[in-house]
């Protein structure tokens, strides 16, 4: 019955050929570009969420290898001196030229307004709540996080990465456990480095550049800052700390392709980091600051 | 023993490895032999169980290694060894931390055995003096000999070589090959070599595989190589080398 209902359509269809093979023409170009388009998105879609997943499996392996960290403490303590001790100078030259910058350009502004005493708090906070934690974090994040990608790209392409397992060890309790460990542990220092260095450098511009007393400068420091401050401020280490690490060694992880392959991963782990590192500030101070 | 039964692999829609039947028996060398690209290597991981089939069973001791966790996979690596292609030494550590790495993150055992056994591969890859060098100022042959013995530390019953002889010198291939055939008369030790040199083959193979376009088109003892009359291998006796 259906079919016979079908039939005279399409011979009325038919008859009006020519009008249909116009639009249809009309028509062709679009759709198929848009079909062909559409499917590359499914594709990459999948690929997306093929990695999120990779990713996310990768991550949850890095933490459960925890437990490992005694046998491991070598590899740690190797990683804390890289990430931590290393960085030390490149976390304090980043620190200082902002804290400077921002003394010179905020006391200039707050002149304007006669309120140049308070330049002290407007310094402090931005550098506790913001600056100090982002610096130290997008400065690790192309130190650290470039030497992740390509040191475990560069082993993955020579199949060391595939050897560790060959042999039975566990190149994610082996490789990224320490990492992640020595991170955690070093990025908090790192951040009360970068907090603090920033602040001396502002109070040392507050003090030549703008003539304001040291004592104005900290007395409008110290006694205003409250807990909350610091929890912005300190809680972004870890958070930045478990990006950085995760991100880059996942990239090097996943490189293929030769030399040129761990260049692209080493990139990919510095940009995504990057990003995310940005992305999780904000949100680190504004759920704080809106909770607390 | 190892066997591969039906097993297919595909790395996105391409499909590397179609219904692909193999065994290698303990005590022989088996040869894989195959153009670059073929999946030769691949068929070594699938072996180790460093990447699963989409379908088909991997059975190493009749054990199906295809379902198996990562973490029951360990001991089942360890009966094997596994030379890689480009040696896959750890490029920051000397010779002999080379050697040990493994027995020391692998197995409780005391020190002193540790050091006799790298001692006994030291000498067994004639690698005296070079102990305390980084496997960057070694040879190409001699880093080989000493991938080599990395994977014998843990006494496997079997051995995987991929590309022995790869990018080697032919005195150096030579040596390579000779270790090898050595391998089974002293330490009663299978081994796969994949490769795409048919010298090699025809030097230690017991028997061969030939793996072309994702299938096994010859199984058999080396001998019987001369006597197949597919086309592809007829070229290949010809060539020697398979450059494709
Ligand atoms: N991880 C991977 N992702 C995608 N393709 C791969 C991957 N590994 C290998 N391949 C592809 O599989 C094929 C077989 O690779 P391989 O086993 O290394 O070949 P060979 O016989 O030279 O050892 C090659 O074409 C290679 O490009
Ligand atoms: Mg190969």
């Amino acid at each position: 019955m259906g079919s016979e209902n079908e039939k005279p359509t399409f011979t009325r269809m038919k008859t009006g050929e020519s009008t249909v093979i116009a639009s249809h023409r009309m028509q062709f170009m679009p759709s198929a570009v848009i079909l062909i388009l559409g499917k590359k998105l499914v594709l990459q879609l999948k690929d997306f969420f093929l990695t999120m997943q990779e990713f996310f499996f990768f991550s949850l392996k890095a933490f459960m290898a925890f437990p490992k960290m005694i046998r491991y403490w070598r590899d740690v303590l190797d990683q804390a001196t890289i990430c931590g001790t290393d960085s030390i100078p490149i976390v304090l030259v980043s620190a200082i030229s902002i804290g400077a910058l921002l003394a010179i350009e905020v006391g200039n502004l707050l002149e304007d307004f006669g309120a140049k005493t308070m330049l002290g708090r407007s310094t402090a906070l931005s550098i506790i709540r913001e600056l100090g934690p982002l610096l130290m974090g997008l400065m690790l994040s192309a130190r650290f996080g470039s030497r992740n990608g390509a040191e475990l790209g560069a082993m993955q392409i020579s199949e060391q990465i595939d050897a560790l397992r060959a042999f039975g060890t566990d190149p994610i309790a082996k490789l990224v456990m320490p990492r992640l460990l020595a991170a955690l542990i070093m990025f908090l220092p790192l951040t009360a480095l970068s907090d603090f260095a920033g602040l001396q450098s502002a109070a040392y511009m507050a003090d030549h550049y703008h003539k304001i007393d040291p004592g104005i400068f900290w007395n409008a420091v110290y006694p205003r800052l409250v807990a909350k401050d610091f929890v912005v401020g300190f809680l972004k280490a870890p958070v930045f700390a478990i990006i950085i690490t995760l991100v880059s060694c996942f990239n090097g992880f996943s490189a293929r392709g030769g030399t040129a392959g761990v260049g692209r991963s080493t990139i990919k782990g510095i940009v995504v980091s990057s990003g995310l590192v940005l992305i999780a500030n904000f949100y680190v101070s504004k759920i704080v600051l809106e909770n607390m | 023993m190892i066997e591969l039964r039906n097993v297919s692999l595909k790395y996105g829609e391409k499909e590397i490895l179609k219904k692909v039947s193999l065994t290698v028996c303990d005590n022989t060398i088996k040869a894989i032999l195959g153009p670059s690209g073929v999946g030769k290597s691949t068929i070594l991981k699938l072996m180790l169980g460093l990447i699963k089939p989409n379908s088909g069973q991997v059975l190493v001791d009749d054990t199906d290694i295809t379902p198996l966790k990562e973490s029951a996979l360990y001991g089942i690596r360890r009966k094997m060894g596994m030379v890689f292609q480009g040696n896959a030494l750890f490029d920051s550590l000397t010779i002999s931390q080379n050697l040990g790495f493994f027995l020391r993150e692998n197995m409780n055992l005391p020190e002193e055995e540790v050091n006799r056994r790298v001692t006994e591969q030291i000498q067994f890859a004639g690698l005296e003096g070079y102990e305390d060098q980084l496997p960057e100022s070694l040879s190409g042959g001699m880093r080989r000999r000493v991938a080599i013995g990395r994977a014998l530390i843990f006494k496997p019953h079997m051995i995987l070589f991929d590309e022995p002889t790869a990018g080697l010198d032919p005195v150096s291939s030579k040596k390579i090959l000779s270790l090898i055939s050595s391998l089974r008369h002293h330490n009663n030790l299978g081994a796969v070599i994949v490769t795409h040199i048919i010298d090699d083959v025809f030097n230690v193979a017991d028997s061969v595989a030939v793996l072309y376009q994702g299938e096994i088109i010859f199984d058999d003892v080396t001998e019987k190589l001369h006597e197949s009359k597919h086309q592809f291998i007829q070229s290949i006796l010809s060539d020697k080398i398979l450059e494709l």
